[in-house]
């Protein structure tokens, strides 16, 4: 019992990592109908803005991660205006051949600035975890758990309680016509950038304390996130959440009790079963067909 | 019109004079395949540094045979494809006389073909212990291989600490399962069957279920094979969070500068088979001392294997007084007992140059000498 205890707590923490990232992907793709191959890199980026700011400028960890977050506002808004709006009105093709162009960039371009070395950023919370009965607890999991479930109720008002929330759901389900009735279509896109990959650097900031900043530290996560996304299904929020935290649960039992070796192999097994029986995803979109 | 002529002829003369001294001070020159992107372009970094001061330090005395050392190095991206596109490039330029190779095995694999079609030396670090059994004659190793170090691991285990309930824990790919491969069939010769075996693939987030059945085994001690730092890192952590206090005995990366500065205190105490040890030989105090002079920062195995291995092509070419593959070849397996940084090398039939591994431990982030252990008295033992 225990044993399952400590697992369904590791599932979850991995899983909330999946499912923070995975949000950023679903929220683009419905903005812009492209998958964002460069969504790992979001959270790659917030944690390397914290590792200069703290490790390498000395600044404490709040205002780190103030400038962290400011940073990926940023970054949001110049992958906005680098990577998609150029193309915007190509069909999804270059737009993601784009994406996975600026990827490579922006590793490399850390790669050729900061060097390749991984860094250890200190955990959120000063102690070192604790034990109930005898599960272990890691606090930086309780952490990770604790933001992603506080923002998906955030998200969760905004987009439905909020007028620009609504704005911006209308945008992604039919361009033109939100355009007709007024809606800022390039500023919705602009915002859903920033938010995409302030939600990124959010995941970023609070995984690296777990598995340490590296260039390529988001490439395995984006890759489990998509698979999140397509299990979840692109139309809504809370398939990003339930597909995540459901292929960090998958993951972790099936290495627990079936094979270490294929953990990364359940995902995609998964992944394969839905496209096949369930192609729409547990939520499918709230329009079947997109313009 | 004259004096046009004789300075036009002047010219010519002596740009023609020019470029035959060129020609006779033209630059051996020696491929180098490392990581400079990707995953280990960490470790890519010391190796580079390795065998760049080497490079400098022949050429400072004077080069090999009155000719500068020149090295060209390509970047394999840290994958397979990357190693065999970095080697073509290379191999396709005709004035490369020698190759440094990866230092992964499974990338030594990806190139050996490679290697073979070319057909010049190539002086490499990838610790499987087929690499150089694999009937290609250019294959030349600079590190002691696994079967050494796996025997040494389980010998120094299970007689020195007394520690007869193993798990073992390794990446599953070509480095990691050949190790387990390789130390399982060690211990059963020691008389101890593994507690548990259990393979994780790379760059995981999490390995709760590995720690638990590792716990769950009753282990007492830990063997552990990871490829990438940060999996090493995780481990430790990890190992530590659950209780684990079974000390980890692992292969030289667990003492390298990036696996300690990550791991920190979670991988005091733990134990490593290493090939170079900065303080354990006047040649290795020497190369650590002036790589610190160049680099401001300590070397590890990365860098000591690809320095030794510049010196040693360098001497072979010297004493073979020709770049030609086979004579340079003659001299690659005539060097015998060339001290290097990383230890006493003595080529054998094969190809493999060291015989020997040392034992060291992580004491509160310092790195110890515990002993050396010589492949010949692991045979005896067999």
């Amino acid at each position: 019992m225990d044993i399952i205890l400590q697992l369904t707590f590791a599932g979850i923490g991995v899983g909330s990592i999946y499912a923070l990232v995975a949000l950023g992907l679903v929220l683009i793709y419905r903005a812009t109908n492209v998958v964002n191959f460069a969504q790992g890199d979001f959270p790659m980026m917030g944690a390397f803005i914290l590792v200069v700011c703290l490790l390498s400028a000395g600044l404490p960890y709040w205002l780190s991660i103030l400038l962290s977050l400011a940073g990926m506002v940023v970054f949001g808004a110049a992958f906005n205006l680098g990577v998609y709006y150029p193309l915007r009105n190509r069909s999804y093709l270059p737009v993601l051949i784009s994406t996975l162009g600026a990827s490579i960039l922006v590793q490399n371009i850390i790669l050729a600035f900061y060097g390749p070395q991984p860094a250890n950023l200190p955990a959120l919370l000063p102690f070192r975890g604790f034990q109930i009965g005898s599960v272990f607890l890691d606090p930086q999991y309780i952490v990770i758990i604790g933001v992603s479930a506080l923002l998906v109720v955030l998200q969760y008002l905004f987009f439905e309680k909020t007028l620009l929330g609504k704005k911006l759901q209308a945008t992604s389900q039919d361009k033109e016509m939100a355009g007709l009735l007024g809606i800022p279509v390039k500023r919705m896109i602009m915002l859903t950038f920033v938010y995409s990959a302030l939600l990124g650097g959010i995941a970023g900031i609070l995984v690296a304390p777990i598995i340490y900043f590296s260039i390529t530290m988001g490439n395995a996560i984006a890759l489990k996130a998509f698979a999140a996304t397509i299990i979840g299904g692109f139309g809504d929020i809370r398939g990003a959440i339930i597909g995540g935290i459901g292929l960090g649960l998958i993951e972790t039992f099936g290495a627990a009790y079936i094979s270490v070796p294929y953990k990364d192999g359940f995902a995609f097994v998964v992944l394969f079963a839905f496209l096949m029986l369930l192609p729409q995803g547990i939520f499918g979109e709230k329009i079947a067909e997109k313009a | 019109m004259n004096r046009l002529l004789y300075s036009i002829a002047g010219c010519l003369i002596g740009t023609a004079l020019a470029a035959s001294v060129a020609h006779a001070a033209d630059p051996i020159r020696i491929g180098m395949v490392a990581p400079s992107t990707g995953g280990a372009a960490e470790t890519g970094r010391y190796q580079i540094n390795g065998a760049k001061l080497a490079a400098k330090e022949i050429n400072d005395a004077g080069g090999v045979m009155g000719r500068p050392l020149e090295l060209v190095i390509e970047d394999d991206q840290t994958t397979n494809p990357g190693a065999v596109l970095a080697f073509n490039k290379l191999a396709s330029d005709s004035s490369v006389v020698a190759f440094l190779g990866p230092i992964r095995s499974t990338q030594v694999y990806a190139i050996e073909p490679s290697v073979r079609k070319v057909g010049k030396p190539m002086a490499f670090g990838g610790t499987d212990p087929k690499l150089t059994h694999l009937g290609d004659p250019w294959m030349f190793r600079f590190r002691p291989n696994d079967k050494i170090s796996t025997a040494a691991m389980a010998g120094f285990g299970v007689n020195d600490l007394g520690k007869k309930k193993w798990a073992i824990v390794y990446s599953t790919d070509a480095f990691g399962t050949s190790a387990k491969d390789l130390l399982v069939p060690a211990l059963k010769d020691l008389g101890v069957e593994p507690a548990t075996l259990q393979g994780f693939t790379s760059n995981s987030q999490d390995l709760t279920p590995v720690v638990l059945e590792i716990k769950q085994s009753g282990a007492d001690v830990i063997a552990s094979f990871a490829t990438v730092q940060t999996d090493q890192a995780i481990l430790a952590k990890q190992l530590r969070q659950f209780g684990v206090a079974a000390p980890v005995i692992g292969s030289a990366s667990l003492i390298s500068a990036t696996a300690m500065k990550l791991a920190g205190p979670d991988l005091y105490g733990s134990y490593a088979l290493t090939d170079f040890f900065g303080e354990e030989t006047d040649a290795a105090k020497a190369f650590s001392a002036s790589y610190e002079k160049a680099y401001g920062n300590q070397p590890d195995f990365f860098a000591s294997w690809s320095y030794d291995a510049v010196h040693v092509l360098a001497k072979a070419i010297g004493d073979a007084k020709s770049t030609e593959p086979d004579a340079i070849r003659q001299a690659l397996l005539a060097v015998k007992g060339y001290e290097g940084a990383e230890g006493t090398y003595d080529f054998d039939e094969n190809g493999d140059g060291l015989h020997a591994y040392s034992v060291v431990q992580n004491k509160d982030g310092k790195v110890v000498f515990v002993k050396r252990v010589e492949a010949a008295e692991i045979k005896a033992k067999d």
